[in-house]
C-alpha cells in the first residue's frame, strides 16, 4: 500500500507523489478536538437542552402584527443608512482602488500601501466601527452611517483593485500605442471593462449593509437594531417576530431588486 | 456612399435616456436617504473621545496583551479561533445538504425554491438573535458561540456551494458512463473530485469572515474576543481597546494571507 | 522612413532583445519579420513606437529621433503610428464603433474626453474606418459579440481613423483560423498599397509571408540574419532563420510582459 514505485513492463520505473490526504485528516482531527475542548463543546448539552433553541422561536409566532406601525420609522432609517453608506462608501473606493492596484501606480510602495489600508480597515469589525462612532458623532444613524461606509469603502475598494489588477492589460498597452496617457488609457479601456462588475459589487455590498445594518442599532448606531434589543431586552418575542419578518421581507425584496439588477449589468 | 455612412450615424442607438432616468433615481434616493441622518460635527466631547482613542491605541496596554493566561489577549484570541474554526466546520457540513436541495440540477422546482426561501430567512436574522437563543441551550460561553457560527454560516456557505454544483463538468460523466460506471462510482470518481477543491476553498473563505464576525458574539456573551473589547469600550478603558484591537487585526491579517495562499493552492492545483 | 542604426536592446533581466540591429524600411514598404517566438520581433516592433526603450543605437522615424522624445511628444508621435496585436486588444464591453474612436480622444477638448461625447465629425470618420476594412454593419455592436477575424478588423480600423504613416503587427492572424487569416491578411495589403501605409508586421506563418510581404527580415536570437525581397528568399534561407542551437532556450525565453 505504501509502495510508491511502479515498475512497467518496459522497464520504466515510475514513482507516485506521495498523497498528503492522510496527514491533512490527522491534522484536522487533532484541530477540531483542540477546538472542541477549548470551546466547551458538548454533544450530551445540545441533546439535552437543544429544545431550549425553540423556546423563543416558538414565542416569535405567530409575530405580533399590532406591532408594525412602530416598526416603519426605524426600518426606513436602516435601509436610508445602508444606501447612503454603501453610496459614498462605494465612490470613495474607486481612486482607493486605483492607488492600490499594482498595473496602473508603477510605484510598488504606493500599491502597498494603499492595499494595506484597505486591509486594514477590512479588518475592523464594523459593530466595533458603529461603537466608536458614537462616541464620537452622538447615539443616531450617523454613527451607523459612518460604520456602513468605512465597511464598503474597504470591500468594494478590495475587490475592485483585485478585478483591475486581474484585466488583461493588453488593451491598455494598445490604448498607450494609440498615443493616450495612461489615465486617458484608464478611462477609455479600463473603466468600461470594470464598471458592471463594479455596479454589482456595490450592489452586492449594499444587500449585505442592509442585513449588518439591523444589527448596529445593538449598540446604538440607528435603525431597526435599537427595537430589536429593545424588545428582545424586554422578551417580547412576537415583537422580535414581528420585526424579523418585516426585515426577512424587506432584504428578499431589495435581494430580488439587487439581483435583477446585476442580471442586467452582465 | 456617404449617404449610407450618414443614415448609420442616425442609426446608432441612444442610451441617455437610460442613463438619465438612472441617475435621477439614485440621486431621488440619495435625497430621501439625507433625512434620515442628523449631520453634526463631533463637539468638543466627541473630539477628545476621538483623540483618546487613538492614544489608547498607539499606547496600547502591554500587560494585557503580552499576557498568557485566559484573561489576556492570546487566549481569547486563541478561543476566537476556536469558535470560528468549529463554526465553520460544521456550517461547511451543514451546508451541503442544504447545496443540494437548493441546486436546480438536482432537485425539482418547487424543493429548490422552498430551500432557497428557508436559506435566505436563516440568513437575514441576525447574528444576535441566534446568539441569544443559543445562550440559552449551552449557557454564556464559547459553545454558544459555536452554535451561532455554525448556524449564520450556512447562508452563504450554501449559496456558494451550489454555484459549484451547477458549475460541475458533466462532460466526465458521460465519459464515465461510457466506461460503464455506476451511479456511485461517478459520484465517488467523477464528482467528488470536482467538489472538494472549490467546497474547501469556499470554506476557508468563510473561516475568515467567521474570524472577522465572531466579535458580534461578545454582545451576548456568546465568548471570544468580542465581550472584552466591548467591555473595555464602554468603560472607556482605551488602552486594553488598543491592545486587544491589535491582536484582532494582526490575526485576521495574518489568517487572511495563509487562506488566499491556501484557497490559491487549492483552486489551481 | 524608419531607420535602425545600430540598435541594441537588453532588459532589465540581462535578456538581450535585439543586438545591434541596422534596417531600413522606406515609406509604403510591406515588410514581413519572421522568426521563431522570442528572437525579438515583437521587441523590434515595439521600438518603433517606443513602447520599449532602445539601449543603444539610433533609431530613427520620419526623421524623428525616437530616444529624444519625452511625455507629450511620444504620445504625439505614437499617434502617427497604428498598432495591431496578436489578442485584438479590444475594449471589452465597448460597441465597436467605441473602440475605434478611442484613437481620437486624445485630439479631443477636456469635457468630451472626461464624458466620452464624440462629436459628429469623429463618428463619420469612425465609420468611415469601419466601412474601409467591411464591417460598417457591425458598428454598434458590442465587439466582444464579433468573430476574432472581425474584432482584429475593428483593431485595423482603430489604426485607420488616426491616419497612420505606419502600421505595427505583431503577430495579427496567430490566434486566427487559416481562411480568416487570409482575409486578414488581404486587408492589409489592400491598406498598404491603396494608402501607402507602411506596414511592419511580425509572423510565424512562413507561408503568409511569402504570400504578401514585398520584403523579408529574418531575424534570430535578437539578430537580423536575412533582409531582402521576398523573391530571394529560399528554402535554405528559411532554414537558417529558423534553425538555431538553442531551439529550446529560444522558446520558452519568455519576453519580459508589455506593461
Amino acid at each position: 500500500m505504501f509502495n510508491r514505485k511502479f515498475q512497467l513492463a518496459s522497464g520504466k520505473v515510475v514513482v507516485a507523489r506521495p498523497s498528503k490526504i492522510p496527514l491533512i485528516s490527522l491534522l484536522m482531527i487533532v484541530l477540531i478536538a483542540i477546538a472542541l475542548q477549548v470551546t466547551k463543546f458538548s454533544f450530551t448539552t445540545l441533546l439535552l437542552n437543544g429544545h431550549q433553541f425553540f423556546v423563543i422561536l416558538r414565542g416569535m409566532l405567530p409575530p405580533n402584527l399590532k406591532f408594525l406601525p412602530r416598526i416603519w420609522q426605524p426600518l426606513f432609517d436602516t435601509i436610508k443608512m445602508s444606501f447612503l453608506g454603501s453610496l459614498l462608501g462605494a465612490l470613495l473606493a474607486v481612486p482607493l482602488a486605483l492607488l492600490a492596484a499594482n498595473n496602473i501606480v508603477r510605484s510598488k510602495w504606493i500599491a502597498g500601501f494603499f492595499k494595506f489600508f484597505l486591509s486594514i480597515l477590512r479588518t475592523l469589525p464594523t459593530i466595533v466601527v458603529a461603537l466608536i462612532a458614537t462616541f464620537i458623532f452622538g447615539l443616531g444613524t450617523m454613527a451607523g452611517t459612518i460604520a456602513i461606509f468605512m465597511f464598503t469603502v474597504s470591500y468594494v475598494g478590495k475587490l475592485t483593485y483585485e478585478q483591475i489588477e486581474a484585466l488583461d492589460m493588453g488593451t491598455f498597452e494598445a490604448l498607450e500605442s494609440l498615443g493616450l496617457t495612461r489615465l486617458q488609457a484608464f478611462r477609455y479601456g479600463v473603466m468600461p471593462q470594470i464598471l458592471p462588475t463594479y455596479l454589482s459589487t456595490t450592489l452586492f455590498s449594499f444587500e449585505g449593509n442592509l442585513r449588518y445594518a439591523a444589527i448596529l442599532g445593538y449598540v446604538g448606531a440607528g435603525g431597526l437594531g435599537i427595537i430589536l434589543s429593545e424588545q428582545l431586552g424586554w422578551r417580547d418575542y412576537a415583537n422580535v417576530g414581528m420585526i424579523l419578518t418585516v426585515l426577512i421581507v424587506t432584504v428578499s425584496l431589495i435581494e430580488w431588486l439587487s439581483q435583477t439588477a446585476r442580471r442586467k449589468l452582465q | 456612399m456617404d449617404n449610407l455612412l450618414e443614415a448609420k450615424l442616425t442609426a446608432q442607438p441612444s442610451k441617455k435616456r437610460q442613463y438619465l432616468l438612472l441617475v435621477a433615481v439614485i440621486l431621488a434616493v440619495f435625497a430621501w436617504s439625507l433625512t434620515a441622518i442628523k449631520f453634526r460635527a463631533p463637539d468638543d466631547g466627541g473630539a477628545k473621545i476621538a483623540a483618546n482613542i487613538i492614544r489608547g491605541i498607539l499606547s496600547p496596554d502591554l500587560n494585557l496583551l503580552w499576557n498568557f493566561t485566559s484573561q489576556g489577549v492570546f487566549y481569547l484570541l486563541f478561543e476566537t479561533i476556536c469558535i470560528a474554526f468549529l463554526g465553520t466546520i460544521f456550517g461547511a457540513i451543514l451546508s451541503i445538504p442544504f447545496a443540494f436541495l437548493m441546486a436546480p440540477s438536482v432537485v425539482s422546482r418547487p424543493v429548490y425554491i422552498l430551500t432557497r426561501f428557508l436559506v435566505v430567512v436563516i440568513r437575514t436574522v441576525p447574528a444576535l438573535v441566534y446568539g441569544l437563543m443559543f445562550v440559552r441551550v449551552a449557557g454564556p460561553g464559547p459553545f454558544a458561540g459555536v452554535l451561532t457560527m455554525s448556524l449564520t454560516s450556512i447562508g452563504m456557505v450554501s449559496k456558494l456551494y451550489v454555484d459549484v454544483i451547477e458549475d460541475l463538468d458533466r462532460g466526465i460523466l458521460e465519459a464515465m458512463d461510457a466506461i460503464g460506471c455506476t451511479t456511485w462510482e461517478k459520484i465517488r470518481f467523477g464528482i467528488v473530485p470536482q467538489l472538494i477543491a472549490n467546497f474547501s476553498s469556499i470554506t476557508i473563505y468563510r473561516f475568515d469572515m467567521n474570524l472577522r464576525d465572531a466579535t458580534i458574539l461578545g454582545l451576548v456573551g456568546a465568548g471570544g474576543i468580542g465581550a472584552p473589547l466591548i467591555f473595555a469600550m464602554n468603560a472607556y478603558r482605551w488602552h486594553q481597546v488598543g491592545s486587544i484591537l491589535i491582536g484582532l487585526v494582526a490575526l485576521i491579517l495574518i489568517v487572511e494571507i495563509i487562506s488566499n495562499k491556501l484557497r490559491a493552492k487549492l483552486v489551481n492545483g | 522612413m524608419i531607420k535602425f542604426e545600430n540598435v541594441t536592446k537588453i532588459y532589465d533581466n540581462d535578456h538581450v532583445g535585439l543586438k545591434n540591429v541596422n534596417l531600413q524600411i522606406e515609406q509604403g514598404e510591406f515588410v514581413a519579420i519572421i522568426g521563431l517566438s522570442g528572437a525579438g520581433k515583437s521587441t523590434l516592433l515595439r521600438c518603433v513606437n517606443k513602447m520599449h526603450e532602445i539601449t543603444s543605437g539610433k533609431l530613427t522615424v520620419n526623421e524623428v529621433d525616437v530616444t529624444k522624445l519625452k511625455g507629450k511628444e511620444v504620445r504625439q508621435f505614437r499617434s502617427k503610428i497604428g498598432m495591431v496585436f496578436q489578442s485584438f486588444n479590444l475594449i471589452t464591453r465597448t460597441s465597436v464603433l467605441g473602440n475605434v474612436l478611442v484613437t481620437l480622444v486624445p485630439s479631443l477638448p477636456w469635457w468630451r474626453r472626461l464624458l466620452g461625447i464624440y462629436p459628429r465629425s469623429a463618428k463619420l470618420a469612425g465609420l468611415e474606418a469601419l466601412d474601409n476594412v467591411g464591417i460598417l454593419e457591425k458598428a454598434y455592436t458590442r465587439v466582444d459579440q464579433l468573430s476574432g477575424g472581425q474584432q482584429q478588423r475593428v483593431a485595423l480600423a482603430r489604426t485607420l481613423v488616426g491616419d497612420p504613416d505606419i502600421i505595427l503587427a505583431d503577430e495579427p492572424v496567430a490566434a486566427l483560423d487559416p481562411v480568416t487569416a487570409k482575409v486578414v491578411m488581404n486587408d492589409f495589403q489592400r491598406i498598404n498599397q491603396q494608402l501607402n501605409i507602411s506596414i511592419l508586421l511580425n509572423i510565424h506563418h512562413v507561408d503568409l509571408a511569402l504570400a504578401y510581404a514585398d520584403r523579408i527580415v529574418g531575424i534570430r536570437q535578437g539578430e537580423i540574419v536575412f533582409d531582402g525581397p521576398t523573391a530571394q528568399v529560399t528554402p535554405e534561407i528559411i532554414d537558417h532563420i529558423y534553425h538555431s542551437h538553442h531551439v529550446e532556450d529560444a522558446v520558452n525565453e519568455k519576453v519580459p510582459a508589455h506593461v
